[in-house]
Protein backbone atom coordinates (compact mmCIF):
# COMPACT_ATOMS: atom_id res chain seq x y z
CA UNK A 1 0.00 0.00 0.00
CA UNK A 2 1.22 3.20 -1.04
CA UNK A 3 1.82 5.27 1.32
CA UNK A 4 3.03 2.73 3.64
CA UNK A 5 1.16 1.50 6.30
CA UNK A 6 3.42 2.06 9.57
CA UNK A 7 4.03 6.08 9.05
CA UNK A 8 0.67 6.63 8.49
CA UNK A 9 -0.44 4.71 11.53
CA UNK A 10 2.41 6.88 13.16
CA UNK A 11 0.53 9.95 11.86
CA UNK A 12 -2.68 9.48 12.89
CA UNK A 13 -1.84 8.72 16.47
CA UNK A 14 -0.35 11.79 16.53
CA UNK A 15 -3.38 13.15 15.30
CA UNK A 16 -5.16 11.30 18.01
CA UNK A 17 -3.20 12.88 20.78
CA UNK A 18 -3.48 16.67 18.97
CA UNK A 19 -7.54 16.13 19.03
CA UNK A 20 -7.33 14.98 22.44
CA UNK A 21 -6.63 18.92 23.35
CA UNK A 22 -9.95 20.94 24.36
CA UNK A 23 -8.81 23.67 22.23
CA UNK A 24 -9.35 21.77 18.79
CA UNK A 25 -12.44 23.54 16.11
CA UNK A 26 -15.11 20.82 16.70
CA UNK A 27 -15.70 21.07 12.83
CA UNK A 28 -11.68 20.07 12.31
CA UNK A 29 -11.99 17.35 15.21
CA UNK A 30 -14.60 15.76 13.27
CA UNK A 31 -12.80 15.97 9.62
CA UNK A 32 -9.80 14.47 11.28
CA UNK A 33 -11.31 12.03 13.20
CA UNK A 34 -13.57 10.41 10.58
CA UNK A 35 -11.13 10.67 7.99
CA UNK A 36 -8.89 8.93 10.65
CA UNK A 37 -11.07 5.89 11.33
CA UNK A 38 -11.94 5.45 7.56
CA UNK A 39 -8.09 4.54 7.14
CA UNK A 40 -7.98 2.71 10.70
CA UNK A 41 -10.18 0.29 8.50
CA UNK A 42 -8.80 0.60 5.08
CA UNK A 43 -5.40 -0.66 7.55
CA UNK A 44 -7.36 -3.02 9.50
CA UNK A 45 -8.54 -5.21 6.53
CA UNK A 46 -5.22 -5.18 5.01
CA UNK A 47 -3.71 -6.22 8.35
CA UNK A 48 -4.34 -9.89 8.11
CA UNK A 49 -4.21 -10.40 4.45
CA UNK A 50 -1.20 -8.24 3.27
CA UNK A 51 2.08 -11.07 3.51
CA UNK A 52 0.05 -13.55 2.15
CA UNK A 53 -0.84 -11.25 -0.76
CA UNK A 54 2.42 -10.16 -1.38
CA UNK A 55 4.26 -13.75 -0.96
CA UNK A 56 1.31 -15.18 -3.63
CA UNK A 57 1.73 -12.27 -5.84
CA UNK A 58 5.88 -12.44 -5.60
CA UNK A 59 5.38 -16.37 -6.29
CA UNK A 60 3.03 -16.06 -9.41
CA UNK A 61 5.90 -12.78 -11.00
CA UNK A 62 8.51 -14.95 -10.26
CA UNK A 63 7.07 -17.88 -12.22
CA UNK A 64 5.91 -15.09 -15.57
CA UNK A 65 9.45 -13.93 -15.03
CA UNK A 66 11.29 -17.72 -15.60
CA UNK A 67 13.18 -16.22 -11.83
CA UNK A 68 14.03 -18.95 -9.08
CA UNK A 69 13.22 -18.42 -5.55
CA UNK A 70 11.04 -17.87 -2.78
CA UNK A 71 10.78 -15.29 0.25
CA UNK A 72 12.73 -15.75 3.15
CA UNK A 73 12.49 -12.34 4.99
CA UNK A 74 8.47 -12.27 5.48
CA UNK A 75 8.03 -8.38 7.16
CA UNK A 76 5.71 -6.57 4.54
CA UNK A 77 8.35 -4.14 4.28
CA UNK A 78 10.68 -6.82 3.09
CA UNK A 79 8.27 -8.69 1.05
CA UNK A 80 7.31 -5.18 -0.55
CA UNK A 81 11.09 -4.05 -1.55
CA UNK A 82 10.74 -7.90 -3.36
CA UNK A 83 7.42 -7.20 -4.80
CA UNK A 84 8.57 -3.40 -6.62
CA UNK A 85 11.75 -5.60 -8.08
CA UNK A 86 9.38 -7.74 -9.66
CA UNK A 87 6.85 -5.55 -10.55
CA UNK A 88 9.35 -3.58 -12.58
CA UNK A 89 10.47 -6.45 -14.20
CA UNK A 90 6.82 -7.32 -15.31
CA UNK A 91 6.27 -3.77 -16.80
CA UNK A 92 9.43 -4.51 -19.02
CA UNK A 93 8.36 -8.03 -19.56
CA UNK A 94 5.19 -6.74 -20.73
CA UNK A 95 6.21 -3.83 -23.25
CA UNK A 96 8.89 -6.18 -24.98
CA UNK A 97 6.04 -9.01 -25.75
CA UNK A 98 3.63 -6.34 -27.41
CA UNK A 99 6.76 -5.23 -29.07
CA UNK A 100 7.06 -9.08 -29.98
CA UNK A 101 3.38 -9.62 -31.18
CA UNK A 102 3.91 -12.20 -28.63
CA UNK A 103 -0.17 -12.59 -27.55
CA UNK A 104 0.30 -15.68 -25.69
CA UNK A 105 2.49 -13.88 -22.97
CA UNK A 106 0.53 -10.63 -22.83
CA UNK A 107 -2.21 -12.84 -22.18
CA UNK A 108 -0.64 -14.61 -19.31
CA UNK A 109 0.69 -10.95 -18.59
CA UNK A 110 -3.13 -9.74 -17.91
CA UNK A 111 -4.01 -12.60 -16.33
CA UNK A 112 -2.21 -11.76 -13.75
CA UNK A 113 -2.50 -8.30 -13.72
CA UNK A 114 -6.32 -8.60 -13.15
CA UNK A 115 -5.25 -11.38 -10.61
CA UNK A 116 -3.31 -8.86 -8.64
CA UNK A 117 -6.19 -6.64 -8.46
CA UNK A 118 -8.60 -8.68 -7.34
CA UNK A 119 -5.92 -9.67 -4.57
CA UNK A 120 -5.33 -6.53 -3.36
CA UNK A 121 -9.23 -5.23 -3.76
CA UNK A 122 -10.85 -3.30 -0.53
CA UNK A 123 -14.19 -4.30 0.38
CA UNK A 124 -15.21 -0.98 0.25
CA UNK A 125 -13.61 -0.01 -3.54
CA UNK A 126 -15.61 1.54 -5.83
CA UNK A 127 -14.69 -0.93 -9.12
CA UNK B 1 -14.58 29.42 20.16
CA UNK B 2 -13.18 31.64 17.96
CA UNK B 3 -10.77 30.49 15.38
CA UNK B 4 -7.31 31.85 14.79
CA UNK B 5 -7.72 32.52 11.28
CA UNK B 6 -10.88 34.90 12.05
CA UNK B 7 -8.90 38.57 12.69
CA UNK B 8 -7.06 37.98 9.87
CA UNK B 9 -9.24 37.69 7.30
CA UNK B 10 -11.46 40.06 9.05
CA UNK B 11 -8.39 42.65 8.33
CA UNK B 12 -7.91 41.67 4.82
CA UNK B 13 -11.32 41.95 3.96
CA UNK B 14 -11.80 45.26 5.32
CA UNK B 15 -8.77 46.45 3.46
CA UNK B 16 -10.47 45.16 0.20
CA UNK B 17 -13.84 47.06 1.14
CA UNK B 18 -14.02 50.54 0.73
CA UNK B 19 -17.23 51.26 1.76
CA UNK B 20 -16.93 49.57 4.75
CA UNK B 21 -17.89 51.88 7.88
CA UNK B 22 -15.99 51.34 11.09
CA UNK B 23 -14.72 47.65 11.55
CA UNK B 24 -15.20 44.49 9.60
CA UNK B 25 -16.61 41.81 11.74
CA UNK B 26 -15.56 37.97 10.74
CA UNK B 27 -17.19 34.91 12.89
CA UNK B 28 -18.12 31.59 12.78
CA UNK B 29 -15.01 30.45 10.38
CA UNK B 30 -15.14 26.85 10.40
CA UNK B 31 -13.12 24.17 7.97
CA UNK B 32 -15.33 22.38 5.64
CA UNK B 33 -14.12 18.48 5.89
CA UNK B 34 -12.75 17.53 2.51
CA UNK B 35 -10.21 20.28 0.32
CA UNK B 36 -7.56 17.85 -0.68
CA UNK B 37 -6.13 20.54 -2.84
CA UNK B 38 -6.87 23.59 -1.19
CA UNK B 39 -7.83 24.31 2.81
CA UNK B 40 -11.71 25.47 2.23
CA UNK B 41 -13.57 27.92 4.71
CA UNK B 42 -17.01 28.98 5.46
CA UNK B 43 -17.26 32.03 7.64
CA UNK B 44 -20.15 34.98 8.28
CA UNK B 45 -18.58 38.58 7.02
CA UNK B 46 -20.95 41.82 8.45
CA UNK B 47 -20.12 45.57 8.28
CA UNK B 48 -22.07 48.36 8.12
CA UNK B 49 -22.01 50.55 4.65
CA UNK B 50 -24.28 53.35 3.63
CA UNK B 51 -25.28 53.27 7.50
CA UNK B 52 -27.07 49.58 6.42
CA UNK B 53 -25.57 46.70 8.54
CA UNK B 54 -24.91 44.27 6.08
CA UNK B 55 -23.60 40.36 6.14
CA UNK B 56 -22.80 38.45 3.76
CA UNK B 57 -21.56 34.02 4.17
CA UNK B 58 -18.31 33.99 2.34
CA UNK B 59 -16.09 30.80 1.52
CA UNK B 60 -11.96 31.10 1.71
CA UNK B 61 -9.76 28.82 -0.23
CA UNK B 62 -6.59 28.53 1.02
CA UNK B 63 -3.57 26.48 -0.71
CA UNK B 64 -1.81 24.22 1.75
CA UNK B 65 1.49 23.59 2.73
CA UNK B 66 1.45 20.29 -0.40
CA UNK B 67 -1.11 19.68 -2.28
CA UNK B 68 -2.78 16.61 -3.83
CA UNK B 69 -2.55 18.42 -7.07
CA UNK B 70 -0.13 22.07 -7.98
CA UNK B 71 -2.40 24.32 -9.64
CA UNK B 72 -2.30 28.19 -9.99
CA UNK B 73 -5.22 29.60 -7.77
CA UNK B 74 -5.45 32.26 -10.43
CA UNK B 75 -6.60 29.81 -13.07
CA UNK B 76 -9.15 28.42 -10.44
CA UNK B 77 -10.34 31.76 -10.16
CA UNK B 78 -10.83 33.51 -13.33
CA UNK B 79 -12.02 30.31 -14.89
CA UNK B 80 -14.87 30.95 -11.66
CA UNK B 81 -15.14 34.25 -13.04
CA UNK B 82 -16.08 33.63 -16.34
CA UNK B 83 -18.89 31.44 -16.04
CA UNK B 84 -20.06 33.91 -13.32
CA UNK B 85 -23.71 34.62 -14.44
CA UNK B 86 -23.93 32.61 -17.79
CA UNK B 87 -26.03 29.10 -17.98
CA UNK B 88 -22.98 26.97 -16.15
CA UNK B 89 -23.99 28.14 -12.22
CA UNK B 90 -21.05 28.91 -9.97
CA UNK B 91 -20.49 31.43 -6.79
CA UNK B 92 -19.10 34.78 -6.95
CA UNK B 93 -15.67 35.18 -6.85
CA UNK B 94 -14.34 38.57 -4.75
CA UNK B 95 -11.08 38.59 -4.09
CA UNK B 96 -7.59 36.96 -5.24
CA UNK B 97 -4.31 37.08 -2.97
CA UNK B 98 -1.66 35.70 -4.21
CA UNK B 99 0.91 36.80 -1.82
CA UNK B 100 1.55 34.48 1.54
CA UNK B 101 1.69 38.01 3.66
CA UNK B 102 -2.07 37.93 4.58
CA UNK B 103 -2.81 34.64 5.63
CA UNK B 104 0.51 32.67 5.11
CA UNK B 105 -0.08 31.24 1.88
CA UNK B 106 -2.15 32.27 -1.37
CA UNK B 107 -5.83 31.85 -1.06
CA UNK B 108 -9.15 33.47 -2.74
CA UNK B 109 -12.21 34.35 -1.40
CA UNK B 110 -15.93 33.46 -2.74
CA UNK B 111 -19.42 34.11 -1.91
CA UNK B 112 -20.84 31.08 -0.34
CA UNK B 113 -23.81 29.20 -2.17
CA UNK B 114 -25.53 28.29 1.21
CA UNK B 115 -28.40 25.55 1.34
CA UNK B 116 -27.47 23.08 -0.73
CA UNK B 117 -25.66 19.34 -0.77
CA UNK B 118 -22.46 18.27 -2.34
CA UNK B 119 -21.97 14.96 -0.75
CA UNK B 120 -22.28 11.71 -3.25
CA UNK B 121 -22.62 9.69 0.12
CA UNK B 122 -26.26 12.07 0.38
CA UNK B 123 -27.29 11.82 -2.86
CA UNK B 124 -27.30 8.34 -2.92
CA UNK B 125 -28.19 7.73 0.54
CA UNK B 126 -31.98 6.90 -0.41
CA UNK B 127 -33.50 10.24 0.20
CA UNK B 128 -32.93 11.74 -3.55
CA UNK B 129 -33.71 8.45 -5.77
CA UNK B 130 -36.93 10.07 -6.84
CA UNK B 131 -34.65 13.01 -8.00
CA UNK B 132 -31.36 11.13 -9.48
CA UNK B 133 -32.99 11.99 -13.70
CA UNK B 134 -33.10 15.36 -12.89
CA UNK B 135 -29.56 15.72 -11.31
CA UNK B 136 -28.40 13.49 -14.06
CA UNK B 137 -30.07 15.91 -16.52
CA UNK B 138 -28.72 19.19 -15.18
CA UNK B 139 -25.37 17.41 -14.36
CA UNK B 140 -24.73 17.29 -18.02
CA UNK B 141 -26.27 19.72 -19.73
CA UNK B 142 -24.07 22.19 -17.56
CA UNK B 143 -21.08 20.03 -18.56
CA UNK B 144 -22.51 20.40 -22.35
CA UNK B 145 -22.76 24.49 -21.91
CA UNK B 146 -18.99 24.60 -20.59
CA UNK B 147 -18.04 22.44 -23.07
CA UNK B 148 -19.98 24.87 -25.82
CA UNK B 149 -18.57 28.39 -24.34
CA UNK B 150 -16.07 30.17 -26.45
CA UNK B 151 -12.36 29.88 -23.84
CA UNK B 152 -11.58 32.84 -26.00
CA UNK B 153 -14.75 34.89 -26.00
CA UNK B 154 -14.78 34.41 -22.10
CA UNK B 155 -11.18 35.52 -21.85
CA UNK B 156 -9.52 32.71 -20.75
CA UNK B 157 -6.93 31.55 -23.03
CA UNK B 158 -5.41 34.82 -21.19
CA UNK B 159 -4.41 32.16 -18.31
CA UNK B 160 -4.74 29.09 -20.03
CA UNK B 161 -2.19 28.13 -22.92
CA UNK B 162 -4.53 26.71 -25.90
CA UNK B 163 -3.07 23.96 -27.17
CA UNK B 164 -3.54 23.32 -31.39
CA UNK B 165 -6.53 20.75 -31.63
CA UNK B 166 -4.25 18.44 -32.88
CA UNK B 167 -2.51 17.79 -29.94
CA UNK B 168 -4.83 18.32 -27.08
CA UNK B 169 -4.92 14.64 -26.44
CA UNK B 170 -0.49 14.81 -26.08
CA UNK B 171 -0.13 17.14 -24.25
CA UNK B 172 -2.90 16.02 -21.24
CA UNK B 173 -1.27 12.37 -21.77
CA UNK B 174 2.29 14.15 -21.23
CA UNK B 175 1.31 16.22 -18.41
CA UNK B 176 0.03 13.36 -16.57
CA UNK B 177 2.90 10.64 -17.26
CA UNK B 178 5.44 13.21 -16.17
CA UNK B 179 3.43 13.79 -13.02
CA UNK B 180 3.06 9.58 -12.88
CA UNK B 181 6.76 9.26 -13.11
CA UNK B 182 7.94 11.51 -10.32
CA UNK B 183 5.63 10.68 -8.27
CA UNK B 184 4.78 6.80 -8.24
CA UNK B 185 6.23 5.04 -4.99
CA UNK B 186 5.99 1.87 -6.57
CA UNK B 187 5.42 0.09 -10.16
CA UNK B 188 2.33 0.62 -11.77
CA UNK B 189 2.22 -1.83 -14.69
CA UNK B 190 -1.60 -1.31 -15.16
CA UNK B 191 -1.13 2.18 -15.34
CA UNK B 192 2.07 1.46 -17.67
CA UNK B 193 0.19 -0.75 -19.86
CA UNK B 194 -2.59 2.12 -20.65
CA UNK B 195 -0.34 4.62 -21.13
CA UNK B 196 1.20 2.95 -24.08
CA UNK B 197 -2.12 1.52 -25.81
CA UNK B 198 -2.52 5.32 -25.67
CA UNK B 199 -0.08 6.73 -27.72
CA UNK B 200 0.03 3.82 -30.23
CA UNK B 201 -3.88 4.87 -30.73
CA UNK B 202 -4.25 8.55 -30.50
CA UNK B 203 -7.84 10.02 -30.65
CA UNK B 204 -8.88 12.24 -33.62
CA UNK B 205 -8.08 15.98 -33.22
CA UNK B 206 -10.57 17.88 -30.95
CA UNK B 207 -14.31 19.50 -32.15
CA UNK B 208 -13.07 22.70 -30.99
CA UNK B 209 -11.41 24.50 -28.38
CA UNK B 210 -13.10 24.25 -25.26
CA UNK B 211 -12.57 25.30 -21.46
CA UNK B 212 -12.26 21.88 -19.70
CA UNK B 213 -13.48 21.89 -15.64
CA UNK B 214 -10.78 19.44 -15.17
CA UNK B 215 -12.86 17.66 -12.17
CA UNK B 216 -16.50 17.76 -13.61
CA UNK B 217 -17.87 14.79 -11.40
CA UNK B 218 -20.73 13.99 -8.65
CA UNK B 219 -19.63 15.44 -5.73
CA UNK B 220 -18.13 18.66 -6.85
CA UNK B 221 -21.40 20.07 -7.69
CA UNK B 222 -24.36 21.75 -5.32
CA UNK B 223 -27.52 20.16 -5.61
CA UNK B 224 -31.18 20.46 -3.87
CA UNK B 225 -34.08 18.12 -2.96
CA UNK B 226 -35.81 19.15 -6.34
CA UNK B 227 -32.82 17.87 -8.19
CA UNK B 228 -31.15 21.38 -9.23
CA UNK B 229 -27.84 22.06 -9.48
CA UNK B 230 -26.98 25.15 -7.77
CA UNK B 231 -23.32 25.59 -8.18
CA UNK B 232 -20.36 23.98 -10.09
CA UNK B 233 -17.09 23.84 -7.39
CA UNK B 234 -13.59 22.79 -7.67
CA UNK B 235 -12.23 24.55 -10.77
CA UNK B 236 -8.47 23.82 -9.91
CA UNK B 237 -7.82 21.87 -12.84
CA UNK B 238 -9.60 23.62 -15.12
CA UNK B 239 -7.82 24.51 -18.50
CA UNK B 240 -8.27 24.61 -22.80
CA UNK B 241 -8.71 21.23 -24.63
CA UNK B 242 -10.54 19.14 -26.30
CA UNK B 243 -14.35 18.84 -24.50
CA UNK B 244 -14.47 15.22 -24.60
CA UNK B 245 -12.02 15.33 -21.71
CA UNK B 246 -14.15 16.15 -19.46
CA UNK B 247 -16.84 14.29 -20.39
CA UNK B 248 -14.79 11.03 -20.12
CA UNK B 249 -13.66 12.36 -16.98
CA UNK B 250 -17.46 12.24 -15.72
CA UNK B 251 -17.79 8.64 -16.86
CA UNK B 252 -14.88 7.36 -15.66
CA UNK B 253 -15.76 3.63 -13.35
CA UNK B 254 -14.07 5.80 -10.38
CA UNK B 255 -17.31 7.82 -10.27
CA UNK B 256 -20.07 5.27 -10.61
CA UNK B 257 -19.70 5.29 -6.83
CA UNK B 258 -19.94 1.59 -7.19
CA UNK B 259 -23.49 1.81 -8.18
CA UNK B 260 -22.48 0.68 -12.13
CA UNK B 261 -24.11 4.04 -13.51
CA UNK B 262 -22.16 6.92 -14.90
CA UNK B 263 -21.66 9.38 -12.07
CA UNK B 264 -24.18 6.94 -10.05
CA UNK B 265 -26.72 8.65 -11.94
CA UNK B 266 -27.80 7.35 -15.32
CA UNK B 267 -26.19 5.09 -17.96
CA UNK B 268 -23.09 6.10 -19.89
CA UNK B 269 -25.09 5.96 -22.90
CA UNK B 270 -27.65 8.68 -21.54
CA UNK B 271 -25.19 11.03 -19.84
CA UNK B 272 -23.56 11.33 -23.35
CA UNK B 273 -26.60 12.10 -25.39
CA UNK B 274 -27.53 14.28 -22.66
CA UNK B 275 -24.13 16.07 -23.00
CA UNK B 276 -24.51 15.75 -26.93
CA UNK B 277 -28.23 17.61 -26.90
CA UNK B 278 -26.88 20.54 -24.50
CA UNK B 279 -23.13 21.20 -26.30
CA UNK B 280 -24.41 20.52 -30.10
CA UNK B 281 -21.59 18.30 -29.84
CA UNK B 282 -20.74 14.79 -31.34
CA UNK B 283 -19.58 12.32 -28.52
CA UNK B 284 -17.78 9.76 -30.93
CA UNK B 285 -17.46 6.60 -28.96
CA UNK B 286 -13.93 5.44 -29.91
CA UNK B 287 -12.68 8.96 -28.94
CA UNK B 288 -14.84 8.76 -25.74
CA UNK B 289 -13.41 5.08 -25.07
CA UNK B 290 -9.59 7.17 -25.53
CA UNK B 291 -10.52 9.56 -23.04
CA UNK B 292 -11.94 7.90 -20.32
CA UNK B 293 -9.02 5.34 -20.45
CA UNK B 294 -6.90 8.73 -20.72
CA UNK B 295 -8.88 9.46 -17.54
CA UNK B 296 -7.82 6.41 -15.67
CA UNK B 297 -4.63 7.32 -15.89
CA UNK B 298 -4.75 11.23 -15.12
CA UNK B 299 -7.39 9.83 -11.83
CA UNK B 300 -3.94 7.06 -11.11
CA UNK B 301 -1.99 10.83 -11.73
CA UNK B 302 -3.82 12.07 -8.86
CA UNK B 303 -4.02 9.34 -6.38
CA UNK B 304 -0.29 8.58 -6.93
CA UNK B 305 0.66 12.21 -6.31
CA UNK B 306 -1.71 12.52 -3.08
CA UNK B 307 0.30 9.55 -1.56
CA UNK B 308 3.71 11.50 -2.72
CA UNK B 309 3.13 14.43 -0.85
CA UNK B 310 2.40 11.95 2.14
CA UNK B 311 5.51 10.29 1.65
CA UNK B 312 7.97 13.56 1.21
CA UNK B 313 6.49 14.84 4.19
CA UNK B 314 5.10 18.11 2.86
CA UNK B 315 1.46 17.23 4.07
CA UNK B 316 0.66 14.80 7.03
CA UNK B 317 -2.87 15.09 6.03
CA UNK B 318 -5.44 11.94 6.63
CA UNK B 319 -6.54 13.57 3.18
CA UNK B 320 -3.99 12.64 1.50
CA UNK B 321 -3.75 9.33 2.41
CA UNK B 322 -6.93 8.47 2.21
CA UNK B 323 -7.88 8.40 -2.17
CA UNK B 324 -3.98 6.75 -2.37
CA UNK B 325 -5.49 3.83 -0.17
CA UNK B 326 -8.89 3.82 -1.31
CA UNK B 327 -8.44 4.29 -4.88
CA UNK B 328 -5.23 3.74 -6.68
CA UNK B 329 -6.12 -0.71 -6.64
CA UNK B 330 -9.83 0.84 -7.55
CA UNK B 331 -8.35 2.78 -10.52
CA UNK B 332 -6.33 -0.25 -11.32
CA UNK B 333 -9.33 -2.08 -11.71
CA UNK B 334 -11.49 0.79 -13.83
CA UNK B 335 -8.26 0.67 -16.44
CA UNK B 336 -8.54 -3.47 -16.60
CA UNK B 337 -12.40 -2.80 -17.18
CA UNK B 338 -12.50 -0.17 -19.96
CA UNK B 339 -8.99 -1.93 -21.78
CA UNK B 340 -11.98 -4.77 -21.72
CA UNK B 341 -9.52 -6.67 -19.32
CA UNK B 342 -12.31 -7.29 -16.59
Amino acid sequence: MNPKVPPVLYELAGLLMKNAAPDVPPPERASDLSLSALLLVVAAEMWDRGAAVLVEENRALRALLGEAGEDGDLRISALTVENERLRAGLIAAHAAAEAAGDTAREAAIWAELVASTERRRLSMAPV
Amino acid sequence: MTHPLEARVAAYIAGRMPLAEGVVEVSGLERISGGASRETYRFVARWNEGGYARERRMILRRDPPASLIDTERRVEFEAYRAFHGSAVPVPQMLWLEESPEALGHPFFIAEELAGFEASPQTLFAGGYDAVLPQVAERKWTILGEIAKADPIALGLDKVMAPPPLTSCWSRELDHWEALIDKDQAEPLPITRAAIRWLRAHPPPPAQKLSVVHGDFRTGNFLYDAAGEIHGVLDWEMAHLGDPLEDLAWSLQPIWTFGRGLAGGLVSQAEAAAIWARASGLAADPAALHWWILFNCVKGQGIWVGSAAAFNRGGNKAPIMVYPAWWLINAQDRAMLQVMGRL
